[in-house]
């Protein structure tokens, strides 16, 4: 019998049971004695050894099969798995996904799985000496499912990437039209290019609305890895997490991802005290990390705190000094500013370095990909109660409404979100790198110059881009200097790959309705640099 | 006259099995009148569509498939009981065919000998 047809099937309902062993495992990590979860882990192994034997895939069923074997001695014999048999049964789950990963990707499944095999029979042979199982303490009778054909479909991810690529070649074309409405005067023309435009943006935002996942879907690995990290480190933490119904752009979980991972691994390695630490400070004796996601108008927010000893100001200031931070800027910092040195790559205020992370190491890499992601990052610390960090993140992504602007020969987009209005003035007026508002000097750059593009003629007349600075090392308001700025776009924006992510002052690229490249500029780093020259 | 085909009530936790169950079974001229997800549900579609044969998983959540084959024989329905199973020698099989159901198959499902046990049942 030909079984390759029920790939997709088989997949699909092993992914299924490999999070419920997942879930399993991290209950009966916490409960021991549970014996229900004891029952529904051994169903979930005993369904994938057998799957994996009706479809050919040997290593994956015998690594199932000496599991449920595991699990099947204890339920018989009414003993406990040990702690260390639920860390083996991990590390196991860990090799079968793997194998399932390779035959999603058709590869072959060489995997040695010996020493995993070996393993499970040293807990199992440790295990029959095991502790009496008690009564179940959490009686959770697995919902009866029901056979019905759901509502949600299973559409792969890359569907969705596709389909906003194609839209954004529609917004290229659909800007093309609009120009050419300047110069017709047919009204008839010119109420179908609208048209077009309305049902072009309530497609697109129909597919922003499908691309969107739940926070659940970036939490849910939570557990295990706070369970790994404080395990390690020998400490004891709680993990809280609360709006995991929040929902953002598959692209943008993803790429929290790992920055999630190094904020929780900072927070119990550096943040969260030993046990003996805590109790003397008065602090219960287990540590608390709390994940909050929350909508803040079109933004998420996502915050990370613990209860930890939050961050010493002071020692953070004097490591700064000692890797020769000018001490000058440093005096005239603020405390919000002085704590967000954690994120210069190398300053650490731990004084041990953990095998894991070192508090610093990993906080230059974190803000870099929150700010890649069109978000912001933000620490708030008082010292001896805790840490949190805050991470302000569109919920949508690709498509961004951009200003495009020309200065030399050149044309840029700059993101619509940060600009706050755009003027002429006198070019005399600015030519001191100070525009007078309202009697307030606001500190003004010329985009040419900071990006080393030389000027063709000087203008009589200038064009102002005020843009919002801060989070750049600028108070508020910066005017950004440009020749003159052209139309308001919705350009659909791609990242930019290897070699070019690499271009400096540049966040994305989109490719305009007449095939022309255009560079969407990063105006934090443009000013931020620009600022610290001046 | 063509032969009635035969009816079918298949019971497996996973939709894997019950698709490659009903695929054999289809194949060689039964009817699958029912899918249950679990041994109560295969307690209750035994009752309510009244199919010839049912195939019980032993191990399925809710009820297992000794549990649900003590129960559907207590109904006195004419209907034969196959156990199906991925262990060798599956205690839980053995108590059932104590019970009185007709006989075993084992995972990985092999078409052929499915189909003939199948056609041993129902001749």
């Amino acid at each position: 019998m030909d079984t390759s047809k029920y790939k997709a099937l088989y997949l699909q309902e092993t992914h299924d049971h490999l999070s419920g062993i997942e879930k399993g495992l991290l209950l009966l990590d916490k409960e021991p004695g549970n014996s229900v979860a004891v029952d529904s882990l051994f169903r979930h192994y005993h369904s994938i050894k057998g799957m994996s034997a009706s479809m050919g895939y040997e290593p994956l069923a015998r690594l199932a099969h000496a599991q449920e074997d595991l699990l099947d001695r204890a339920r018989s014999k009414k003993t406990v798995p040990a702690p260390e048999t639920v860390s083996t049964l991990l590390e196991c789950l860990d090799a079968l996904r793997a194998l399932v990963k390779k035959v999603e990707g058709d590869e072959p499944l060489n995997t040695d799985i010996s020493p995993f095999l070996d393993k499970i029979t040293r807990a199992r042979d440790a295990g029959a000496t095991g502790v009496a199982a008690g009564p179940a303490t959490a009686h959770a009778p697995e919902a009866a499912a029901v056979l019905k054909i759901s509502d949600i479909m299973k559409v792969e991810g890359r569907v969705f990437d596709d389909l906003l690529a194609t839209v954004g070649d529609l917004f290229m074309s659909l800007s093309a039209f609009k120009s050419l409405t300047h110069g017709v005067r047919s009204i008839e023309f010119k109420d179908n290019v609208h048209a077009l435009g309305r049902s072009i943006n309530s497609i697109y935002n129909n597919i922003l609305s499908a691309r969107m996942l739940p926070v659940e879907d970036l939490t849910e690995g939570l557990p295990r890895v706070v369970r790994d990290i404080s395990r390690k480190s020998g400490k004891e933490v709680d993990l809280k997490i609360e709006g995991a119904e929040i929902r953002l752009d598959r692209s943008i979980l993803e790429g929290l991802g790992s920055p999630m991972v190094h904020i929780i691994r900072n927070a119990v390695d550096h943040g969260i005290e030993s046990r003996d630490e805590r109790l003397s400070a008065g602090k219960p004796a287990s540590g608390t990390i709390s994940v909050r996601a929350y909508a803040e108008k079109d933004r998420a927010v996502i915050e990370v705190s613990d209860d930890g000893h939050g961050i010493d100001p002071d020692k953070l200031k004097a490591k700064a000094v000692a890797k020769g931070f000018p001490q000058a800027r440093l005096a005239s910092m603020t405390g919000k500013e002085a704590l967000m040195l954690v994120c210069v790559p190398g300053l650490s205020t731990s004084d041990n370095v953990t095998e894991t992370s070192g508090r610093g190491v990993g906080m230059d890499v974190v803000k870099e990909a929150i700010e890649g992601l069109g978000g912001s990052l933000e620490i708030e610390s008082v010292h001896g109660e805790g840490t949190k960090i805050i991470m302000k993140l569109p919920r949508t992504s690709s498509i961004v409404k951009s200003l495009l602007v020309a200065d030399g020969a050149e044309q840029f987009l700059l993101p619509m979100s940060r600009i706050i209005r755009a003027m002429e003035v006198n070019a005399s007026s600015v030519a001191g790198g100070t525009l007078d508002m309202d009697g307030v000097g606001i500190p003004v750059i010329g985009l040419g110059s900071a990006l080393g593009i030389r000027k063709r003629h000087e203008n009589r007349l200038s064009t102002v881009i005020l843009v919002d600075g801060s989070g750049a090392g600028g108070t508020g308001v910066v005017g950004v200097v440009v020749d003159s700025f052209l139309d308001e776009i919705d350009a659909y924006v791609k990242p930019l790959t290897p070699p070019i992510s690499r271009i400096w002052g540049v966040s994305g690229i989109t490719i305009m309705g007449d095939g022309r490249p255009v560079f969407l500029l990063d105006l934090t780093q443009i000013i931020s640099r620009a600022l610290a020259k001046a | 006259m063509p032969p009635v085909p035969k009816k079918v009530l298949i019971a497996d936790d996973t939709a894997f099995f019950r698709a490659v169950i009903k695929e054999i079974l289809e194949k060689g001229g039964f009817e699958v009148v029912g899918e249950a997800v679990n041994g109560a549900e295969a307690v209750d579609k035994a009752r309510s569509l009244l199919p010839d044969i049912v195939i019980l998983d032993v191990v399925m959540p809710e009820k297992n498939g000794l549990d649900a084959a003590r129960e559907i024989m207590r109904l006195k329905l004419p209907v034969k009981i196959l156990m199906c199973t991925s262990l060798k020698d599956d205690p839980l099989v053995d108590q059932a065919m104590d019970l009185g159901a007709c006989g075993y198959i084992t995972k990985p499902l092999d078409e052929d000998k499915v189909l003939s046990y199948l056609n041993g049942l129902v001749t």
